[in-house]
């Protein structure tokens, strides 16, 4: 019996020494593109647009924040859980997808994402028809 | 004589009383304040019975109030509001209720002086002392004269603690019903100013910005980019000032450390600030982090927190495409009327509104005065 086209999916994305911490891989799932990123340890997978004008997060910075403070008083918080859109600097929680300055209105799309042994898989809404691992851009 | 325009109409089918957010008063002579001034700041002064008439016009030769340098090239005060003595337009309290009052239905006109703050003028000692003297001899000789009058009282810009001692002195008073701040070099952001915040906001008192120390004074703000040439020049530029103090407080976190403290921008304009709001929200969705207070759009908190005198009105090529501005800013709550009297370029009617819908013009007229003032 083959899966429903609409149904949820595991994929195998590549195998887990490919993708070590510090380094993200761009997946192309159809004409769907997720960044698929391992930060200490911590996979993270979220679309590869922000959602301000399309720029592509693949690029971007991984970062904490300065949290929401009282005036004049910094704290930093969030480290590497951040990702900054790379040109104009809108920041996304890489769990959540939510927009840290508009974080009711904005965000981008996140995907579970997990490893069983071997391989890292990653869940999509449905089975792709064509499905690729770049390590670029 | 004055002549006085019985023609004049007034929008009763949608208003029926108006606050009027900018009257001047003036003084016609320094020497009425000599009786609310300590002697000694009068010897300094050389006002009083220390007048020095002798070379008073040689450089240096002796006290001159810091009027505006620029000097508008017709009249800056209407002649049609010349009082019926021959005296000043805005001299006689009595006059201006049936001049301005009577014509345009105002409930309460709020006073902002029309002479002069001391606010950014080298000798601070003589503006702290100025500056009390005004607010008493405003307050007993226009405030007590008639129910309508409500002032701004001024204060000593440059020296903040002065400036809390004088709120603290007569801030109290139910006339009083803003803090006629001033612009100064120092923008209105930065923490120099904040124990005056404090205590407007503990005090209900908004903070009332209105031109004056623009021209008039070694410590005015710069006009963005080197001093204007002309009158026209300089008029102009003033609502560069608003728009730069605006950021001022929205990025140093005034608007969010004090939530209740309005600040109103009368005579700037408002045609600039869809401008406003957009630039800085473009900026804060990308840099918030370096100003990590700012919790929600800038354009939230300028909403929330300032107000903007409807005069002078900007006059768009087509008359309904200010309405249509101040929609696409969502400013309707944000815009109290003035009228500006009696000034070369205020407003002859509350007719100038006739492309705004009743509502809006209920809530400029009315309500958003009276909730941004001491009222």
């Amino acid at each position: 019996m083959s899966t429903p086209l609409l149904a949820p999916v595991m994929v195998r994305v590549c195998p887990v020494d490919e993708l070590p911490p510090g380094r993200r891989l761009l997946i192309e799932a159809d004409r769907l593109q997720i960044v698929i990123t391992n930060v200490d340890g911590r996979l993270y997978a979220f679309r590869n647009v922000c959602p301000h004008q399309g720029a592509p997060l693949m690029c971007g910075p991984i970062t904490g924040t300065m949290v929401a403070s009282v005036p004049h008083q910094y704290e930093y918080g969030c480290d590497n859980e951040i990702v900054r859109c790379p040109l104009h600097g809108w920041e996304f929680h890489m769990a959540t997808g939510k927009s840290v300055a508009q974080r009711d209105t904005v965000s981008i799309k996140t995907y579970p994402v997990e490893t069983n042994e071997e391989h890292i898989l990653i869940q999509l809404p449905r089975q792709p028809e064509s499905f690729a691992v770049h390590t670029a851009r | 004589m004055a002549i006085v325009d019985p023609q004049v109409p007034v929008d009763r089918e949608t208003v029926t009383d108006i606050i009027d957010c900018d009257v001047h008063p003036y003084l016609n002579s320094l020497e009425e304040l000599t009786p609310y001034m300590d002697e000694s700041i009068q010897r300094l002064m050389n006002i009083g019975r220390f007048e020095k008439k002798m070379l008073k016009n040689m450089n240096a030769g002796a006290f001159d109030f810091p009027k505006s340098r620029y000097n508008n090239p017709n009249y800056v005060l209407r002649l049609d509001a010349v009082t019926p003595d021959g005296g000043v337009p805005g001299s006689d309290p009595e006059f201006l209720t049936q001049d301005l009052f009577d014509r345009f239905h105002t409930k309460y006109g709020i006073l902002n002086v029309g002479h002069g703050s001391m606010s950014a003028y080298h000798n601070v000692d003589m503006a702290i002392s100025y500056s009390s003297a005004c607010n008493d001899w405003l307050y007993d000789t226009w405030v007590e004269s008639d129910p309508r009058y409500k002032m701004t009282m001024v204060v000593p810009t440059l020296d903040p603690t002065a400036t809390v001692r004088e709120i603290e002195r007569v801030g109290q008073k139910s006339g009083i019903v803003g803090i006629n701040l001033q612009n100064v070099n120092i923008p209105l952001g930065n923490r120099f100013f904040w124990p005056v915040y404090q205590i407007a906001e503990e005090y209900g008192l908004p903070i009332v910005l209105h031109p004056d120390a623009e021209g008039s004074g070694e410590y005015a703000p710069t006009q963005s980019v080197g001093p204007a040439s002309t009158y026209t020049e300089w008029h102009t530029t003033l609502s560069l000032v608003a728009q730069r103090q605006i950021m001022s407080l929205v990025c140093e976190g005034v608007l969010e450390k004090f939530p209740k403290l309005k600040f109103v921008f009368v005579e700037y304009g408002f045609a600039w600030l869809p401008s406003v709001m957009w630039r800085l929200d473009k900026n804060w969705k990308g840099l918030r982090d370096e100003i990590p207070w700012v919790k929600m759009l800038p354009s939230d908190y300028i909403r929330r927190n300032i107000r903007l005198g409807t005069q002078p009105m900007e006059e768009s090529f087509h008359p309904k495409d200010i309405v249509s501005l101040v929609q696409m800013a969502k400013a309707e709550d944000m815009l109290v009327f003035a009228s500006d009297y009696p000034h070369w370029d205020g407003e002859y009617s509350p007719k100038v509104f006739a492309a705004f819908p009743d509502d809006m013009k209920r809530k400029i007229f009315y309500d958003n005065a009276s909730q941004a003032y001491r009222l």
